[in-house]
């Protein structure tokens, strides 16, 4: 039963064992094509196997579900490099913290620092681990290390 | 260029799928 498709899928994202769980993901498909939390399941896996092509695969072909990919479409875009299209993805979708980090992230890629940087400043308040990392890498960068 | 933490990476997050279990 489905039921147990979903334990096993568990069991394996508990262990981090993102390409069995990329397998059962697909097994609970193949009984309930668009399963939303298995497609969602499948995607991430996919990610934290680092098989991005195949993730930006799964994404497409689950067009019929609600859940909103876009980020996780802008993730694996940025992923290839491909900074000016996921810029335009994330655009067109509501900001969130994801979001945000996700674009500052790809500003300082594309060296623009300033706007890195402003980012990072309207995240501080969310005390993100690590954050300042980034923020200070951008105002390095930027040529304002004095801030 | 210092480095930038992937930070967003960390943002991906598996859903809940404890009731389906
Ligand atoms: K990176």
């Amino acid at each position: 039963p489905i039921e147990d498709l979903f334990t096993s899928l568990n069991r394996h994202i508990q262990r981090s064992e993102f390409t069995q769980a990329v397998k059962v993901a697909n097994q609970v498909l193949s009984v309930a094509p668009g399963d939303e939390d298995a497609i969602r399941c499948k995607v991430v896996a996919l990610i934290k196997a680092d098989k991005i092509e195949e993730a930006l695969s799964a994404i497409q072909s689950s067009q019929k579900v609600s859940f909103d990919f876009s980020f996780y479409k802008a993730y694996c875009l940025y992923r290839q490099n491909k900074l000016d299209e996921a810029l335009e993805v994330l655009e067109k979708q509501d900001k969130t913290q994801p979001s945000m980090l996700l674009e500052s992230q790809i500003l300082y890629r594309l060296g623009k620092m300033d706007a890195c940087v402003d980012i990072c400043r309207n995240l501080q308040k969310a005390k993100i681990d690590s954050l300042e990392i980034n923020l200070v890498a951008g105002l390095i960068s930027a040529g304002r290390a004095s801030e | 260029n210092p480095i930038v933490l992937d930070l967003a990476y960390n943002a991906i997050d598996f859903p809940s799928i404890e009731n389906r279990m």
